[in-house]
């Protein structure tokens, strides 16, 4: 379905997180994130299919203690599987990562079930004291992910990417 | 057996592997028989510890990866051992130690069965049991990787270090001893 030669926001998204020097990734799948694990894995980058989002996030956190730079892909409702993760490993052994957030939940949504989270999941991020950098324009992809990796390994940070649906509605 | 003379059996095995240790008895008992060595001991995050070892794995794949695992630990993040056999990294070896109680939080049962190597073989994944320190070691040496031991001990004695771990302290010094 798409490229890494393309120039869809995934792609464009993969391609500035590999070349800002992301070496691995994990997810649990998702439809909407499924084109930028695919142009990730086009790019050389491995991406590791796991159980759930907490695991996701026990994952990057070992990798980024070893020295490493990873990557996470989850939707918003997986965010509410992480928090114990979040709350008591990353932000105490200070383990910055990007992690790429999927918004259901949001403008357009038709399931009722994908509400709460949706409306909660930034301000959950910030009641943790995390700074979320959402991302709206597809042309802004690029800016983003070089953005949160300067936050994640200079900082130390955990860089939330909060893909918001306007980028599946525009033009 | 207790938990630390089981730990102490693992560091024999791999003098130079990477060791991750869960939340509570898991983390005291490698403090207390690895002379508090530089090893990312987890503070919380209570079934994470498997997925952690994971990403410490797939940095490290020239190094050889220990979990350490308390058997609470390891059923509420059962879904590692899934993952452990889908990603099978060829250098962890996960270590359930067994002894059918959630000690951290005041010894309560585990109320679940504990039978964390049949799951695994289940799963495709080597995996054995051991009852003493000279079967742990061995067996902690000589199982194919990606693998699981499951440690069964009868002695419930505190290991005695504590288990809330400075974070910071113990990133950095983990960080240290996993960068070449």
């Amino acid at each position: 379905m798409t490229e890494a030669t393309g120039s869809t926001w995934q792609v464009e998204l993969a391609r500035a997180l590999a070349e800002g020097g992301v070496e691995a990734a994990a997810w649990v799948p998702d439809k909407r994130l499924a084109p930028v694990a695919e142009a990730l894995s086009a790019l050389s980058v491995p991406v590791r299919t796991l159980t759930r989002e907490e695991e996701c996030v026990g994952w990057a956190a070992g990798y980024r203690a070893a020295g490493g730079t990873p990557l996470v892909l989850m939707q918003c409702s997986g965010l509410g599987n992480s928090l114990n993760a979040i709350g008591s490993l990353v932000l105490p052994y200070g383990l910055g990562f990007p992690l790429i957030l999927s918004m259901r939940g949001a403008l357009g949504e038709r399931n009722p079930a994908q509400m709460a989270l949706g409306r909660t999941a930034v301000p959950m991020l910030e009641l943790l004291g995390i700074q979320a950098f959402r991302l709206r324009r597809p042309q802004d992809a690029a800016m983003l992910a070089r953005g949160a990796l300067g936050v994640a390994d200079g900082a130390r940070e955990l860089a939330p990417i909060v893909l918001e649906p306007e980028l599946d509605m525009a033009g | 057996m207790n938990p630390t003379q089981a730990v102490a059996a693992l560091l024999r095995a791999h003098p130079d592997a990477l060791f991750v240790a869960s939340l509570g008895t898991a983390t005291s008992a490698l403090r207390a028989a690895g002379d508090d060595g530089p090893h990312l001991y987890m503070g919380g995050s209570m079934g994470s510890a498997l997925a952690v070892a994971m990403g410490v794995a797939e940095k490290r794949p020239d190094r050889p990866v220990v979990a350490v695992l308390g058997d609470g630990e390891s059923v509420m993040g059962a879904g590692s051992l899934w993952s452990l056999a889908g990603v099978r990294p060829a250098n962890l070896l996960a270590v359930v130690l067994v002894d059918g109680h959630y000690t951290i939080t005041g010894g309560q049962p585990l109320g679940v069965p504990a039978v964390f190597a049949e799951v695994a073989r289940t799963l495709d994944l080597a995996a054995d049991v051991a009852g003493s320190e000279a079967d742990a070691e061995r067996l902690a040496r000589d199982l194919r990787l990606p693998g699981l031991l499951e440690i069964r001990y009868d002695q419930r004695t505190w290991p005695g270090p504590s288990p809330f771990v400075d974070a910071p302290v113990v990133r950095a010094r983990f960080e240290a001893a996993a960068t070449p």
